[in-house]
């Protein structure tokens, strides 16, 4: 774990537990979404654990992390060392809006709810692995998680493990910022084969409020096959929104591409017509300008099962 | 003199399996993969072996007060330590010198917290005893791959903290109602109890003299109380640089051509 000589810009001023760039979060997409900052809500127990594992003169660092064997192995085959188990969480109260029964509309105040605390969570993780000193972060899970708070009060949370090159070479993004995947250690090693590089988690997020039926339209579709073009367009508008706000982000990091999409449709406890569409993925751009030969795979039959 | 027969009986329970040393016949819930995966790298499983323990956490712990739970914190590790121990001693009579795939068993209540370990001690095969090594969760094949590459474990490395959260003032209450806003106390409790729990892990990892703690799984979130009482629970393997270097597995990229089997449901289509 040689962590001298990192070639980041990170000022190292002192034991601020929150080793935020003075950039601030992430910058927004197109949206107009007012977010609050982040540099202030940071638990003040925040870290502590982190001066551990950090190798100092008289004290043997270590890693912690909830890679599995494997992945660990294959992060090491990747050419990186593991250097801390890091998360970020925010328990959060999600606000009221009222929805008109026969109109679909994005609700901006969930919305807005939905992205601030995710933010909250990913930065706060962000700011730990940036004490670490770390390039990335990898295998990233981000979790919204209800318990007996009540409907509207919910556990944001983002985990993941803190990585470091170990050839000294700076993996970070252009925001400075370690990047964050949410590629599992596996599909982390199969990316590099291939000449990539991850840039950070991309994420789009509406919420979106889908129009009841009126009675007229119900009693004339009664008995019909057909298309119900309310509920189809609110379901493809909403789908574009969240997945265009998560382009926009990548096109922000300077991403040739993202993989390992994946689009959640979720109700949260908003009832029957009201659906968080978020999309998720990692942003990546090619790092060898196209000259790297991906080996061919060789093929097998398996005979188990 | 009864209860102390009965404490002698708890401290070293008989076991029909482990009285007698049998090399022909060992007990394990491993696969036959795993078990030959364990001679690849000169092992073999020796016993299944269990360690349980209940610790009492005093009444009224919970009650009345905010900030973390000592006595459960406590309750844990050292409910843990004495499960690991009596793991440690089935291991050591049944000629084991490690354990792994341990899993691990945790019951969280109000008047106690009870740890269960159940594991597979295994032996270097054709050898004598060599003393008891290591404790592990992680599975006879990930032990196998780990020590192929240089690794080896060295114990499990725990920690847990409970942390109850302070009530929120009428006038906070009211100020956060239909807003979108974080509530600080319960995050800063959770924070407390995560900063907790993951210090005491890490410090049974540097008393090991581990380098690394892999594998690491948490189970956290409120239990009880409405919510305000924070648990954070981290278990993980100790591991170690055995080899001089970290020796590469070198991967090969392989395409299956097996086609995903399809299971057609008759049910699916009748619409039952």
């Amino acid at each position: 774990m040689t962590s001298s000589a990192k070639p980041s810009s990170e000022s190292p001023s002192g034991e601020s537990p929150s080793g935020e760039s003075p950039s601030g979060g992430k910058p927004s997409s197109a949206e107009e979404r007012d977010r609050t900052p982040i540099d202030e809500g940071l638990p003040p127990d925040a870290g502590r654990r982190l001066a551990e594992l950090e190798d100092r003169p008289g004290h043997k660092g270590m890693f912690t992390s909830d890679l599995s064997v494997n992945e660990f192995l294959l992060i090491k085959e990747a050419g990186f060392h593991p250097l801390g188990f890091v998360m970020g969480s925010s328990i959060y109260h999600i606000g009221i809006q009222t929805r008109r029964w026969s109109q679909s509309q994005e609700l901006a105040k969930l919305t807005e709810a939905m992205y601030n605390a995710r933010e909250l969570a990913m930065n706060r993780m962000d700011a730990e692995a940036t004490e670490l000193g770390a390039d990335g972060v990898v295998g990233v899970r981000l979790d919204v998680n209800y318990y007996e708070w009540g409907s509207d009060t919910a556990e944001f949370i983002a985990l993941g493990t803190a990585v470091k090159a170990e050839d000294n070479n700076s993996y970070r993004n252009k925001e400075g910022k370690p990047f964050t995947s949410d590629l599992s250690g596996q599909d982390f090693w199969t990316l590099m084969q291939t000449g990539h590089v991850p840039l950070g988690l991309v994420m789009g997020t509406c919420v979106y409020h889908i129009a009841h039926r009126g009675l007229g339209q119900t009693l004339r579709t009664t008995g019909q096959n057909v298309e119900l073009p309310n509920f189809t367009q609110a379901l493809y508008e909403a789908r574009e929104l969240a997945m265009t706000r998560m382009q926009d982000e990548a096109n922000q990091l300077g991403a040739s591409g993202i993989v390992g999409v994946r689009l959640e449709e979720k109700s949260h406890m908003w009832g029957d017509h009201t659906i968080e569409f978020l999309s998720l993925g990692t942003a990546v751009a090619d790092a060898s300008d196209g000259q790297h030969t991906i080996p061919q795979p060789r093929t097998i039959i398996s005979l188990d099962g | 003199m009864d209860a102390k027969k009965a404490v002698d009986a708890l401290s070293a329970p008989p076991r029909p399996t482990a009285t007698h040393h049998n090399p022909a016949g060992t007990t394990s819930d491993l696969s036959v993969d795993e078990v030959l995966l364990l001679h690849s790298i000169g092992w073999e499983p020796a016993d299944m072996v269990f360690g349980v323990a209940w610790w009492s956490v005093p009444w009224g712990s919970w009650q009345w007060r905010t900030g973390e739970i000592v006595e459960a914190s406590n309750a844990f590790a050292g409910a843990m330590e004495e499960a690991a121990g009596q793991l440690r001693a089935e291991c050591a009579r049944a000629g084991g010198s490690g354990v792994v795939g341990v899993k691990v068993d945790l019951r969280v209540r109000a008047q106690h917290i009870d740890v269960s370990l159940t594991g597979t001690a295994i032996r270097r095969t054709g050898k004598k005893p060599t003393g008891f090594e290591f404790i592990s969760d992680l599975s006879a094949r990930d032990f196998a791959v780990l020590t192929r590459s240089g690794w080896t474990p060295l114990g499990l490395a725990t920690g847990a903290s409970f942390v109850i959260a302070p009530r929120r003032t009428a006038k906070q209450w009211a100020a956060q109602q239909g807003q979108n806003v974080e509530l600080p106390h319960l995050t800063e409790a959770l924070y407390q109890a995560r900063e907790g729990a993951m210090a005491r892990m890490q410090q049974a990892g540097i008393s090991m003299h581990a380098q690394g703690i892999v594998d690491v799984k948490m189970d956290e979130g409120p239990m009880g109380a409405g919510g305000r009482v924070m648990q954070f629970v981290a278990v993980g393997t100790a591991v170690k640089l055995a080899a001089s270097e970290h020796q590469m597995i070198r991967p090969e990229m392989v395409v299956t051509l097996n086609d995903p089997v399809v299971l057609f449901e008759a049910a699916s289509v009748r619409g039952g």
